[in-house]
């Protein structure tokens, strides 16, 4: 099992070091440069010349990469063009809050409603219980975030004054903004526990458990959910990391400081060391959440061993 | 088991909100935006919002109207705009001007300050000015000093040292400006952020953390900030410190960040904001409301025609496609957001250099919509190509507004010349450096003013560095233009300065047809009815140093 963590943890930085020279030379082969052109074209060409040169970006792109890369390694993300001068590091340091507080929020009340939903569903197998929470789940699949996130400012904000309409000024920002990007979690979940329930059910320690003369709760809380589990945990880090890197359009409603919108803002003004932070750590963060996943299966389920077995 | 995993998910998640959670809340604010003050003793606050992010607070760095609009209003020059867009003297006392109109002799008022009591001095002008010039000043603005100020771009470039710059601080009250030409348009380029006020021995303390927060900040203007947040915004307050305190009626000013226009308006309606601006779809909505407002900046949107390519480099081809556009139409239905449709590329408001007279009162009519005329000079151009009917293609950004204007050209040039025209979308940047390589037919282009002078717009067709000028060069049209420009450059009686730049303007839109204008961008606004002398000037840089709430 170390072992096995260990050799992922390595290719975890191979992975992240290809998406970094990938971004890297994409981004450099955008047409463009970090600056204002038609500010920098009324400068003369010498003056140019030194504008670039304080950047580095004078030289070739290899050498330029090699020194990025360089930097990274001593934990230098350089800074951002478009925040003129101000470290990248810091710059995710302090939209990373507000995003992540959102975005565990969402996930938690999603997992956790959507979870009742989907046990609720499966055991009420159709009848309008079922039906009803289908239909709730559908709708938040199919209703985008942005139109619920309208819809709850127009109503809690505004219509009954009972929350903030936006800004990120205390506690009580952040709740519109979870619950509007809960929406789509609750419903994915939903089904899915819903779906994996049913199949579980219809097993045949489930008739055994019954046989046994145990209660339904405690079949379904013991026996069948524990096994439902599983395909949720699978989908819940796609979920969770979605939900973090999705959240541009809520960030923006309800104008949360958040690293929604950074990723769009700094591609379209060329902001490469930005960028590449930014896509540096969406990565790490996705390919850690995939690894915690990986290693909480075989807490869940024993019978999955991960390393491959000692001849 | 699973309960311990659900009790540690819980508990991580409880952890994080509570350790991270708490510090990341910029605090409440959300009082009333516009207070009716019932006692002289009640603070009064306004609140505004930016539509983007805070780039930065670093005079040497910013170079966006969302920069600047916080800095104009933190900082201070030797003059500002008075609430007609007219320069009066600020930290300056007054300025005498030579009689040749080169030397400048600025005298600073008694006793001035910064935020944090060091003395604001000619030298501190002086400094700032010098450190501006630098061709490496993140804003890429060295340009807006060293064009104008004599050794100016040889420091820059770093062939001369400070000492052979043409600005000179006799004693500490007295500023000396040396230009390379008469700018009849110098008093209001000192009123640009660029030109303002910046404590340097605190700069340099600070090195790179200058700006980065509002501790690491200085302030010589009407306000100082005691909230920043790039992502949020920033809260202003009254600076002791300001020679014109006195003037300054409001205690508090918020300035948000709000990138959607449905959650400004909103906090508009909640009482949240002062001013709003409105999308073109909400327009229909209030434009019967007392709150409702518009105003236009100097910004121009035109067609650039690249005057070598196929098709467009016949100047009667140039001439029927700008012939065929109706810009009343495209502003008033298709925009509908407040801008004005455009006669030349200069905006009419702009400062002709003759007192009391605007420049759009010299420009007579340049573009006119005329489907007759259009449809002949189409005929003719294309008599001229050889019978053959030019394939066109127009590059625009894909941005909203860009792509109803460029819908509605090709609709009119179908309409009118019967032609199909390619509507080729592209991110700013790509768009830009086809236009740069020369690789397109026409281009949807736009300029917005530096300084209130019609030379801000008319040079940019003489420069060849710059992606605007559609290949207008190396012939003898293009010669005669470059010349007017020079003439007027070097023409000391304002009059036949204005003249000159009168008859560029013409040679330019409609002789030459180089360039189509379309409108002049502008927007639409809600504004409380007790926020009184809220100033946006032509630059669209909101001056807030006169506002005033009841």
């Amino acid at each position: 099992m170390k072992k096995y963590i260990l050799k992922r943890i390595v290719y975890l930085f191979v992975t992240l070091l290809v998406i970094m020279t990938a971004t890297f030379f994409l981004m450099h082969s955008l047409p463009g440069t970090p600056f204002d052109e038609d500010k920098i074209s009324s400068l003369s060409p010498a003056q140019q010349q030194q504008i670039y040169a304080s950047y580095g970006l004078d030289q070739p792109v290899y050498i330029q990469y090699f020194k990025y890369l360089g930097n990274v390694f001593q934990g230098d993300f350089g800074t951002s063009t478009l925040y003129s001068g101000q470290p990248v590091k810091s710059i995710l340091a302090s939209r990373i809050v507000p995003s992540a507080l959102v975005g565990i929020q969402a996930v938690l009340v999603g997992l956790a409603v959507g979870l009742v939903l989907g046990v609720v569903a499966a055991y009420k197998h159709n009848t309008p219980l079922d039906y009803l929470t289908m239909i709730v789940s559908v709708l938040g699949i199919s209703v985008p975030n942005f139109v619920v996130a309208a819809l709850l400012q127009y109503l809690f904000g505004l219509k009954w004054g009972l929350l903030p309409v936006a800004y990120w000024e205390s506690y009580a920002s952040s709740v519109l903004p979870s619950l509007a990007l809960s929406f789509g979690v609750v419903a994915q979940i939903a089904r899915f526990v819903r779906t994996e329930m049913l199949t579980v059910l219809q097993q045949d320690y489930i008739l055994m458990a019954k046989a046994k003369g145990l209660s339904p709760a405690k079949i379904l809380m013991r026996h069948a959910l524990r096994n439902s589990m599983l395909p949720v945990l699978t989908i819940l880090g796609a979920i969770t990391v979605n939900v973090l890197t999705g959240s541009l359009a809520v960030e923006s409603i309800y104008s949360v400081p958040g690293i929604g919108s950074l990723f769009v803002d700094t591609i379209k003004a060329n902001d490469y060391s930005t960028i590449l932070g930014l896509t540096v750590f969406y990565s790490a963060f996705y390919v850690v959440v995939i690894l915690i996943i990986d290693v909480l299966y075989c807490v869940i389920d024993p019978r999955i061993r991960l390393a491959p077995a000692k001849e | 088991m699973m309960k311990k995993i659900a009790a540690a998910v819980l508990t991580m998640a409880l952890l994080l909100s509570a350790a991270t959670g708490c510090n990341s809340f910029t605090g409440n604010s959300a009082e009333p935006a516009s207070q009716a003050g019932s006692g002289a003793a009640k603070p009064t606050s306004v609140s505004f919002y930016l539509e983007n992010e805070i780039p930065t607070l670093n005079q040497f760095a910013a170079s966006d109207n969302i920069a600047f609009t916080v800095l104009n209003n933190i900082s201070e020059g030797l003059y500002r705009l008075d609430m007609n867009d007219e320069p009066q003297p600020a930290l300056a006392e007054s300025c005498k001007v030579s009689d040749d109109k080169l030397t400048y002799t600025f005298t600073l008022r008694d006793g001035l300050k910064f935020s944090n009591g060091d003395a604001i001095t000619s030298k501190v002008f002086r400094e700032t000015w010098l450190e501006q010039m630098k061709a490496d000043a993140k804003n890429g603005y060295a340009f807006i000093l060293t064009d104008y100020i004599v050794n100016g771009q040889e420091y820059s470039e770093k062939k001369v040292g400070a000492d052979q710059v043409g600005i000179e601080t006799p004693d500490d009250k007295t500023l000396v400006v040396k230009l390379k030409a008469p700018t009849p348009y110098f008093l209001s380029l000192t009123t640009f952020v660029p030109y303002y006020a910046v404590d340097m021995s605190f700069y340099q303390k600070q090195g790179a953390s200058y700006a980065l927060g509002k501790d690491n900040l200085v302030y010589s203007g009407p306000y100082m900030v005691t909230q920043f947040d790039a992502a949020s915004g920033v809260t202003l307050v009254k600076n002791p410190n300001y020679w014109d305190k006195d003037n300054v009626k409001v205690d508090t000013v918020n300035i948000k960040i709000i990138k959607e226009q449905s959650t400004a308006l909103n906090l508009y309606k909640a009482g949240q904001l002062s001013r709003v601006k409105l999308s073109a779809t909400d327009v229909p909505s209030y434009k019967s409301s007392k709150e409702f407002t518009t105003h236009t900046i100097f910004r121009t949107n035109f067609i650039q025609f690249n005057t070598t390519a196929e098709g467009t480099k016949n100047l009667n081809i140039r001439k029927a496609l700008s012939m065929a556009v109706d810009n009343n139409t495209l502003v008033n239905t298709i925009l509908n957001n407040g801008s004005e449709a455009a006669n030349g590329v200069v905006p009419k408001s702009m400062s002709s250099g003759i007192a009391g007279k605007t420049f759009g009162s010299l420009q007579g009519t340049l573009m006119s919509y005329n489907a007759e005329k259009a449809k002949e000079y189409w005929k003719k151009g294309v008599e001229e190509l050889g019978g053959q009917v030019p394939q066109m293609t127009l590059v625009l950004d894909d941005d909203t507004e860009n792509k109803d204007v460029g819908t509605y050209l090709q609709s009119q040039f179908k309409s009118v010349l019967g032609i199909d025209v390619n509507l080729d979308s592209k991110t700013k940047e790509a768009r830009r450096s086809l236009m740069k390589t020369g690789k397109y037919q026409m281009g949807l282009n736009a300029w917005g003013a530096d300084y209130d002078d019609p030379m801000t717009y008319l040079q940019i067709w003489t420069e060849n560095t710059n992606s605007f000028r559609g290949n207008f060069k190396d012939t003898e049209a293009a010669d005669a233009y470059v010349k007017l420009i020079e003439e007027a450059h070097a023409e000391r009686d304002t009059a036949k300065r204005a003249d000159l730049l009168v008859q560029a303007e013409k040679s330019l839109v409609v002789d030459n047809a180089v360039v189509a204008p379309l409108y002049y961008i502008g927007s639409a606004y809600l504004v409380k009815p007790n926020v009184k002398n809220l100033v946006e000037p032509d630059s669209g840089i909101l001056e807030l140093k006169y506002t005033e709430v009841d």
